[in-house]
């Protein structure tokens, strides 16, 4: 019926985005998909969603499936960590559903079978543009958290070495430049996501901030912390107090620490800023990126690091680039090596099958075709099973 | 001007009331080129033409190192074209070398003999061939009748079959005006036609089909032009078809293959990094999903030249050029009419002296 139909097209539709989905029988589609719809909501969520909400516990069982964080723990365990049209999406759905992905669930074995008397570990995830890598990080960001590790997240290091403006001369070395927004925006985060570590975890050493502040040694790193937040020309020296402190006391053994870095290829490239006499400012010279390139070396022990490579945010470097040789340059490539690559691919078919099912089961494809089987298949062909393609793509439908 | 306007010599007498122009202005003396009609040509000078033309191919053949005896048309139109290459887009412009009687528009000899008195019986009507083919057409139409006439009296009439107009068209106005070298009116033509079309209607107008086809033309149907290429098979035994498309000033070439998963490939690249504008990918994505094979077929193209846009486009005719020899014939019907086996004609419009485009003029000043 449909056959004959089409056969009245007489001339090509204008194909603009979403408008590839008209055909001639507009009305008979929606009458069979008002109906589909009904029975796809009451059927069984089993294929795409599943109830478990530890990551401890998610297998290759779980592969595929969308699980739901509370959004309590959404709050305190990602103040600053998820992507940002993740968290609309959140705001939208009223729910945070991540899909437990194989890179994920390699992940988890390998943390769980590391032994932590050897150095730490360092894992790059890397990948093509929007395939994932940042939630596989928040992924294990979560279950680190689960596990109760102390979580060092750095959302985004790319923020780090663009877009600034205040620099000042840091205090503690003449060479090296303070950024002292961007430290702060960061304790704060890093605050509210390791409450209970910052109660614990004591400092080593008499640290002197200025002619009047000074911290004794014995306090817990939270006043360290407040320090920074109340003093925010001396946030950066803060946050490298805060990162020796950790990286000390983690070899010790009374916790064990997750480095999670997202955009790590920025620490080594270049920077966009500019000194007061507009001379190019290098990445070294930066205390954040110097403290933090402390912590990628392996020379602690007690946790691992995990990384994600981004081209997105990434300066200088072409769009098509996504290995890690491309993005970390020789420099960064020697200071990671020896690393544990993990790639994050596309979306495989019972993956896009899970990403379409929970589409449809949170309402959000509301054009009648896209319920049909050819509508997902224009959706697979359109987007190339590229989560980030396809986000994008189900947005106005 | 008007002051040279010829000097008027006032003659005394009884004449004086008569002026005489002396002389005139050139305007004046100037022949009115365009009121005399199409140059007549002269029987003689056609036929010297046609001799100058004969010694021509000779010479060309000569020149050409060809046999002069067995030099053909289409032999003299590859010399000419290679003598004098010409990068003018219109055909007839550029030089050619034709027999005359193709050059020269056929024109009607004198009618009339010496004496003034015109050959033709019906010279004076003023449409001498138009009323002597009604003429003869009607004398047909009258034998027929008579012819029929006698069988009905013997009860033999035969009975008509429908006869496939299809495929036949009568002469158009241009071509009978060819035909006759005189201009008809269109009361005229249709009149003509119309006793054509009742002579055939007529049972026995079989017998005057030899007359009747000297006005009417073949017209070969549209589809019978198009060969689909059957299915070719590669070395593991996978069906595939090739294409090839244009667009603009890219080209392209598309190998479908029988059996996939829905994978495109661009000279390498894979369509989702080659095509980074979702409109690019939904011009592939048209003929797959006109068909309804989206996930089924795979496919490797190769493109060059032109813009995005014009590149996707090329690919989206190469493919669905290929995906004809997959496909049943009523389908292909279907694509045609969708229009996705048509070239697209549009190319970038000339740039004209006088404006600053193709079609936008300089600023208007008005001062």
């Amino acid at each position: 019926m449909l056959r004959s139909l089409r056969g009245l097209v007489c001339h090509p539709r204008k194909l603009d985005h979403g408008y590839a989905l008209h055909t001639a029988a507009k009305d008979c589609l929606s009458s069979l998909a008002s109906q589909d719809v009904q029975a796809l909501a009451e059927g069984p969520r089993a294929v795409f969603y599943t109830s478990e909400n530890d990551p401890a516990n998610h297998t290759e069982h779980h592969e595929g499936r969308h699980y739901s964080i509370p959004l309590e723990e959404v709050k305190a365990v990602f103040p600053h960590g998820l992507p940002p049209r993740f968290q609309q999406q959140i705001k939208t759905f009223n729910e945070a559903c991540v899909m437990v992905r194989k890179p994920a669930l390699e992940l988890f074995a390998y943390l769980k079978n590391s032994n932590f008397a050897h150095p730490a570990v360092r894992y790059v995830i890397y990948g093509e543009k929007g395939t994932g890598k940042t939630m596989t990080l928040c992924h294990v960001v979560h279950y680190c958290s689960r596990q109760g590790w102390l979580v060092l997240h750095i959302p985004d290091a790319h923020l780090w070495v663009k877009n600034c403006k205040e620099l000042l001369q840091s205090s503690y070395n003449k060479d090296r430049l303070d950024q002292p927004l961007q430290a702060s925006f960061w304790l704060k985060n890093f605050k509210t996501s390791n409450e209970r570590f910052l109660k614990e975890i004591k400092t080593q050493r008499k640290y002197v901030w200025g002619k009047r502040d000074s911290t004794e040694e014995g306090k817990p790193l939270g006043e360290v912390v407040e320090q920074g937040l109340a003093r925010v020309r001396n946030a950066s020296d803060v946050v490298g107090v805060v990162l020796k402190e950790i990286k000390q006391q983690c070899q010790l053994g009374s916790f064990r620490l997750l480095v999670a870095v997202d955009g790590v290829n920025a620490l080594w490239g270049r920077t966009t800023l500019k000194k007061e006499d507009k001379s190019p400012v290098s990445p070294e010279e930066l205390t954040l990126v110097y403290n933090l390139r402390k912590m990628m070396r392996n020379d602690w022990s007690g946790g691992a690091v995990v990384t994600t490579l981004s081209q997105t945010g990434s300066l200088f470097k072409p769009r098509c680039a996504y290995l890690p040789q491309e993005l970390l340059g020789k420099e960064g490539f020697d200071a990671l090596d020896p690393f544990v690559p993990i790639l994050v691919p596309n979306y495989s078919a019972a993956e896009f099958e899970s990403c379409y099912r929970y589409y449809r089961h949170c309402r959000w494809l509301q054009h009648p075709r896209a319920h049909t089987a050819e509508g997902q298949e224009e959706l697979r062909f359109l987007s190339g099973s590229n989560p980030w393609q396809l986000e994008r793509l189900a947005g106005p439908l | 001007m008007a002051a040279a306007v010829g000097r008027a010599l006032r003659l005394g007498g009884p004449r004086a009331q008569a002026l005489r122009l002396i002389y005139t202005t050139t305007a004046l003396r100037k022949r009115n080129v365009g009121a005399s009609g199409p140059e007549k040509y002269t029987e003689a000078f056609i036929k010297k033409q046609i001799e100058e033309f004969n010694l021509g191919k000779r010479h060309l053949a000569n020149m050409m190192g060809e046999d002069p005896e067995t030099f053909t048309q289409e032999d003299i139109d590859k010399a000419i074209a290679y003598l004098f290459p010409s990068g003018l887009f219109d055909k007839q412009a550029r030089p050619m070398m034709k027999h005359p009687s193709e050059i020269f528009p056929e024109q009607r000899k004198i009618q009339w003999g010496e004496d003034g008195r015109p050959f033709h019986f019906l010279f004076y009507t003023g449409k001498q061939s138009y009323y002597s083919l009604m003429h003869e057409t009607y004398e047909k139409l009258l034998n027929v009748q008579k012819h029929q006439d006698k069988l009905s009296a013997q009860d033999l009439l035969p009975q008509k079959e429908k006869r496939n107009l299809a495929g036949s068209r009568w002469l158009t106005k241009i071509e009978l005006e060819e035909m006759l070298l005189e201009k008809l009116s269109d009361n005229d033509y249709l009149r003509f036609i119309q006793l054509l079309q009742k002579l055939m209607a007529m049972p026995c107008g079989d017998i005057e089909e030899k007359y009747i086809q000297k006005f009417s033309k073949e017209v070969p149907a549209q589809l019978q032009k198009v060969v689909i290429e059957p299915l070719k098979y590669d070395e593991q035994g996978v069906a595939f078809s090739t294409g090839e498309g244009t667009r603009k000033t890219a080209k392209a070439t598309a190998v479908v293959y029988g059996n996939g998963t829905g994978k495109i490939t661009v000279n390498g690249i894979d369509i989702l990094h080659y095509f980074t504008v979702l409109q690019d990918r939904e011009q592939l994505l048209f003929p797959f999903q006109f068909l309804d094979r989206i996930g089924k077929h795979d496919t490797v193209c190769t493109v060059s030249g032109g813009g995005r846009s014009a590149q996707a486009g090329a690919i989206r005719l190469a493919t669905a050029k290929a995906l004809r020899s997959f496909v049943t014939e009523k389908e292909v019907e279907f694509m045609r009419q969708a229009g996705l086996l048509t070239r697209d004609p549009r190319v970038k419009e000339r740039k004209k002296p006088g404006q600053e485009g193709a079609r936008r003029k300089f600023t208007w000043k008005k001062r």
